[in-house]
């Protein structure tokens, strides 16, 4: 039982972190690798406020979110905009939002140095629950909440609200989007602002949950919100949700019974598999119309 | 500054680009080379003999046999199942695989595990060198041959490629094993360099770092990789040489060059280099008459043979009746045309045709074969070859270029002679370039065959569609709305053009919305409407057709004024 | 145009080469002359400055422990030139973590007439690039190669860091006497060759004695959320849990595993000496073993100065890499003045004959093997510092 919820905590972070990659890829069509160090700088900054400003962990969260944002849109615009209309726009925008996350963490080291920083003693409530027989901490079920929760705003968002609707045309066709009417530029940033700000909240739940923030966590975890983007279907947002739940709870499991080497690997079997067997991921739906 | 490992490391590490090169030049954005060159470099250094027995020259030969052909073998087995994926799919699944090996790695005893295994160093800055002219040779070899060009048309135009004849699935594998080789390559001359290999070096970070290097040097021309090599291995040799502070910010300044690099030179560090561009030749008489009786010549269906028989075909989307129940007999030399409001079904009715969609009813023959049971470059073997509604040109070749990936079927391979300098090949290319100029010639565009295809204006490139398409020699040729965005004076001699082509033996199938040049050049047409054909006919019997003029014409007074 | 390129491509490469032949022959040549001074020990005068180089990672994935080591060297080499007669010019440079970097800075070193190098920080870097030294004949202190092998790669490479096989088997003694172990469960990051190499050792000391290992569990050095695997080990019921693994591992799997509730004792090696263990872990690093090469609490003087000096420069307490890389420059310093010269010859011979050196790692000797020998200490946390285990 204990294994369970440890892989349901570890899915949903999985899962919070990889569904900033599914948007911008399923909105955009771009893979954005500066997502990662997002991911890290927030889990520093987070700590730095509750260290330094003193705040509460809970209201580092929505600066988090919107520094995460603002990261986005610095993204976009210098690393993903000016390539637009090149014809290798899917590489050169691999290549550039690299070179962003490197500037990012040689940044992060030149303000905290390259020693790894935890929150402060104290910062978090040391409630813990008994649930059948397992240990979980009133941290680790926010974290849940938390991002199952920030999941399904997202959802909402694109399916009901008129950004929404701009983000899902632009997906279709982005030269009939323009003509229609939608501002592409405007919704293209809102996206990148919005997964980042995501994966900002998933690099300080996480940091929270490890007690730890170190530069290199980003890409750690970069591999594994891949796989589950591929495993849950590019694009898709229920897909990331799922996926995530997924690894987490098909790592523990390898850590329970087949042995905790092999655990990473489990992230790969999962991916292979579905590349062969469902391409387009458990949810995934991308139709490619060629001619 | 260029201390010995300095030249070593550039000449590696532009070993490593070569392999992520091999791939870009088709479009494929695998990263999976790390695994390749991680399995190579630990089964090479495991079987190769000791240099103190064989010596130190033969003993890294032999690890170099070992390590290319394990990393080959590595790369058909990643390559096989992940043949299907494009883009981003395709960087992903390589990328996890390139970590799967080194977790595989790790957890094994045979290789040290993180602890790495000691492995002789043999390598000297020459041999590296001479290794890297090799690889470089090879590409430079590669680019302006048969085999070099289609793999760049691939990159630029999959399916374009495929409806010119090129068989994608398996240039793209043998793209994916010349990877798999230099970066198996790669592998072994590192492990017999650093006397220390561990799956560290070839982790995730390396495999971007190949990929990074590949992109700035530019995957447009041979040097490209050689270029980036030198430019990144250089940039902390100098920081430390100017003095910049050991710490946060040499890789600052260095993520910060790259960011630039790739802003701001799109083609990479290679753009900076005029490209070479197939040069035009114009083919004297006796060359022309020699093209004639050499150049491999189909036999064309004569008159009254079937080259297209469709029965009751039809394709359902789920619902949508694209096309519902097509008759439809074409024989030699016919030029029909293909009619009907937007949405009626032409398009999809043509990519049956040519293979590009499988039916979902009825049967279909063309020029002897089923075109939905067969792959796409089958059907273009057989003797179809087509235009495209959107231009599918292959933007960043030059018109030539572009007219002789379209001969590619009726050339012969140059590659492999090109290698060696056989005069053959170069006989072979000039003749591919003699008849594809020709081909410009009668479309017009004689005077730009050195532009390139992007650079054009919209009218020239659905010529250049054309004359591309006219490549192959073809038996049926389809024209997807080629008069799109013509005048007047251009769509008669688009006309005419087909005129002569129908004289030629070549049959022609014609979608058009300009129905006076239709009526024109038409001996007979099929009109299309909601999936159906509604009426078959001279273009007289077409013209009257009540149905027909409610469906799309119009009525007949409106028919003069156009 | 495409033979042009080719002919300039051609050309590019012979000069490169050229350029290297001109680069290896200059330096490294100076052996006598200005590095030569007179006198010994303490009166001691050499002229020019001493130049030390030292090849650590001070960016990427070992940065932690690389930054460490330089402030360990920049104090001490603060210190050393406030004393009389010998100057040291200590150039720090950054291998990025990557084993080319690292390879063409013992290169530059080699070539520019350094007497000593320092370093690299990782053991199979040390592997890599260490032999250019003994190759060029410039001698090498190792302060954090652990691994078996790095003083076999020739005689100008000495260390001063203690081997896994020097620490761990008195630690793994030590904790079984004192807590009555009979059945424990082993984890270590198997994707580092520093914790697997120690790894390997606390194996065959566990091995040789009456304890059952119940099982081993691996993770991945990158790895900070133990739950699953601790959940496993708290299932099999054992008296302790050994653990080889780096700081930033060491925190969160000590924190996760009080929270979970595992009370056993938990016993950790050399990457477990680091104050942050207590700083950071706060009440759940109570009661950990640490068997390390330095004992942070020793009171000897060396030692409480340094720990002075160290949270004066630096705002902090040191860790064990500052530990052994502030000594390093102190035992330089005594082989420099042994024969007081910075020849590099001269520093081998000097190096080789260290003995019962008093510094804050205790009092140190280097055995022919040209390893260092020093008491090596088990130490348990107690009211939040380090002491050593009774």
């Amino acid at each position: 039982m204990q294994q369970l919820l440890n892989g349901l905590f570890t899915g949903s972070i999985y899962a919070l972190f990889a569904i900033g990659f599914t948007l911008v890829f399923g909105v955009l069509d771009r893979l954005n690798l500066a997502h990662p160090a997002v991911f890290a700088v927030s889990a520093f900054v987070g700590i730095e406020l509750v260290e330094v400003a003193g705040l509460s962990i809970w209201y580092t969260l929505p600066i988090v979110f919107v520094v995460g944002g603002l990261l986005g849109i610095i993204i976009e615009r210098v690393a993903f905009r000016p390539l637009k209309n090149r014809p290798d726009a899917h590489f050169a925008g691999l290549i550039s939002s690299i070179a962003l996350a490197g500037m990012f963490i040689a940044l992060l080291q030149w303000r905290y140095g390259p020693n790894t920083r935890r929150f402060p003693a104290d910062s978090f409530p040391s409630t813990t629950f008994t649930v059948f027989g397992a240990q979980v901490t009133l941290l680790q079920v926010a974290i849940l909440v938390i991002s199952v929760a920030l999941m399904v705003a997202l959802t909402l968002l694109v399916a009901k609200s008129r950004l929404g609707r701009g983000m899902r045309a632009i997906a279709e066709n982005p030269t009939a989007a323009r003509v229609l009417g939608i501002n592409v530029d405007r919704v293209t940033m809102t996206t990148f602002a919005i997964s980042s700000a995501l994966g900002a909240v998933a690099g300080a739940l996480f940091a929270m949950n490890v007690n730890s923030a170190q530069l290199g966590m980003g890409t750690a975890i970069e591999l594994k919100g891949l796989a589950v983007i591929i495993v849950g279907g590019m694009g898709s947002l229920p897909g990331a949700l799922v996926g995530g739940l997924l690894l987490g709870l098909a790592e523990v499991f390898a850590v329970a019974n087949i042995g905790s080497s092999w655990r990473d690997m489990v992230a790969f079997g999962l991916l292979f598999l579905i590349l062969l067997v469902r391409p387009q991921g458990l949810f995934g739906a991308r139709k490619v119309r060629e001619v | 500054m260029f201390t010995e490992s300095t030249l070593v490391f550039i000449a590696l590490s532009a070993i490593f680009a070569y392999s992520f090169y091999a791939v870009l030049v088709a479009g494929q954005l695998s990263l999976g080379q790390a695994g390749f060159a991680s399995l190579a470099a630990f089964t090479g250094a495991a079987l190769a003999p000791s240099p103190n027995d064989v010596g130190d020259l033969p003993a890294l030969l032999i690890a170099i046999f070992i390590g290319m052909t394990v990393g080959a073998l590595a790369a058909v087995i990643l390559g096989l199942p992940t043949m299907r994926l494009r883009g981003v799919f395709l960087a992903i699944a390589t990328l996890a695989f390139a970590e799967a090996v080194r977790i595989l790695i790790i957890n094994m005893d045979w290789t040290g595990g993180a602890q790495g295994m000691s492995v002789p160093k043999i390598l000297e800055p020459w041999m590296a060198w001479v290794l890297l002219a090799l690889v470089a040779y090879w590409f430079w070899r590669q680019g302006p041959s048969r085999y070099g060009r289609a793999l760049e048309a691939i990159r630029e135009d999959e399916l374009a490629a495929r409806a010119m004849g090129i068989d994608v699935g398996t240039h793209r594998l043998s793209a994916f094993i010349a990877a798999g080789a230099i970066a198996g390559l790669y592998g072994v001359l590192w492990a017999f360099y650093v006397r220390l290999i561990a799956p560290e070096d070839f982790g995730f970070a390396q495999a971007i770092d190949g990929l990074v290097t590949a992109v700035v040097g530019g995957s447009t021309a041979f040097v490209g990789p050689l270029l980036g090599s030198v430019f990144l291995t250089m940039v902390p040799e100098v920081q430390r040489a100017i003095g910049i502070e050991a710490g946060w910010i040499r890789p600052f300044l260095a993520s910060l060059l790259l960011l630039l690099v790739i802003l701001f030179l799109p083609g990479g560090l290679a753009s900076l280099l005029p490209r070479r561009v197939a040069r035009l030749v114009s083919g004297s008489d006796s060359e022309q008459a020699e093209l004639e009786s050499r150049l491999a010549q189909r036999v064309h269906p004569t008159e009254g043979q079937t080259v297209v028989n469709l029965q009751g075909l039809g394709k359902d989307y789920g619902g949508v009746h694209a096309n519902r129940d097509i008759d439809l007999h074409i024989t030699g030399g016919e030029v029909i045309g293909l009619i009907g409001p937007n949405g009626a079904g032409k398009t999809t009715l043509v990519n049956m045709i040519s293979g590009l969609t499988r039916s979902t009813s009825g049967t279909a023959e063309v020029l002897g074969l089923d075109p939905g049971k067969v792959a796409v470059h089958k059907v273009a073997a057989a003797g179809v070859s087509r235009t495209f509604q959107h231009s599918k040109l292959f933007a960043r070749l030059s018109a030539l270029e572009n007219v002789m990936v379209g001969g590619h079927l009726v050339s012969k391979p140059t590659f492999l002679r090109r290698l060696f300098w056989l005069p053959s090949a170069r006989r072979d290319e000039r003749r591919l370039a003699v008849h594809a100029a020709s081909c410009l010639e009668r479309v017009g565009l004689g005077d730009k065959a050195g532009n390139r295809a992007s650079a054009l204006s919209y009218g020239d490139q659905r010529r250049l569609e054309i004359a591309r398409a006219l490549a192959s020699d073809p038996s049926l040729l389809i024209l997807d709305e080629p008069a799109a965005g013509m005048n007047h004076v251009e769509a008669d001699a688009l006309s005419d053009l087909i005129g002569s082509l129908s004289t030629d033996g070549l049959t022609i199938l014609l979608i058009e919305h300009n129905v006076g040049m239709v009526m024109k050049t038409c001996s007979r047409i099929v009109v299309l409407n909601f999936g159906e054909v509604i009426a078959t006919g001279t273009p007289e019997e077409i013209a009257n057709n009540p149905a027909v003029v409610e469906a799309y014409l119009g009525s007949a007074e409106s028919e003069e004024a156009s | 145009m495409r033979t042009n390129l080719f002919k300039l491509t051609a050309a590019a490469g012979v000069l490169a080469l050229a350029l290297t032949a001109c680069g290896s022959d200059d330096g490294g040549d100076d052996t006598d002359g200005a590095l030569a001074g007179e006198g010994s020990g303490d009166d001691c005068v050499i002229d020019g400055e001493v130049a030390i180089g030292a090849a650590l990672s001070l960016t990427g994935a070992a940065a932690s422990y690389g930054e460490s080591q330089k402030n360990g060297l920049e104090l001490a080499a603060e210190q050393l030139n406030e004393k009389e007669g010998v100057t040291y010019a200590l150039t720090v440079e950054d291998d990025q973590t990557d084993p080319r970097q690292a390879i063409s800075v013992f290169e530059g070193f080699a070539g520019d007439g350094t007497s000593l190098i320092i370093g690299p920080t990782l053991s199979n870097t040390a592997f890599q690039a260490q032999p250019i030294a003994q190759e060029e004949g410039v001698p090498v202190l190792a302060i954090s190669n652990t691994a078996a092998g790095i003083t076999e790669q020739g005689d100008y490479i000495f260390r001063n860091s203690l081997t896994e096989a020097q620490v761990i088997p008195q630690t793994v003694a030590k904790s079984i006497e004192t807590y009555g172990l009979e059945n424990v469960v082993v984890m270590y990051s198997n994707d580092d060759a520093f914790t697997e190499s120690g790894y390997e050792v606390m194996a065959s000391s566990l091995e040789e004695s009456d304890v059952t290992v119940a099982d081993t569990l691996t993770f991945s050095k990158a790895d900070t959320d133990f739950r699953a695997l601790l959940t496993e080990a708290k299932n099999l019921n054992p008296d302790a849990i050994f653990v080889s693994g780096l700081i930033e591992a060491a925190i969160p799997l000590v924190t996760q595993a009080r929270e979970l509730g595992i009370d056993v004792p938990i016993i950790g090696g050399n990457g477990f000496n680091n104050p942050q263990l207590m700083a950071d872990a706060g009440e759940a690093a109570e009661g950990v073993v640490v068997g390390a090469a330095w004992n942070s609490a020793s009171d000897n003087a060396e030692n409480t100065a340094f720990l002075a000096d160290y949270e004066e420069k630096f705002g902090g307490q040191p860790d064990q890499f500052a530990a052994q890389a502030f000594a390093a420059l102190h035992i330089v310093d005594h082989a420099v003045r042994e024969d007081c010269s910075a020849d590099r010859d001269a520093i081998k011979a000097g190096l080789g004959n260290i003995t019962d050196l008093p510094t804050v790692l205790g009092s140190i000797s280097i055995n022919a093997d040209r390893d260092a020998e020093h008491d090596a200490v088990v130490q348990v946390v107690k009211d939040g510092a380090f002491t050593v285990l009774p």
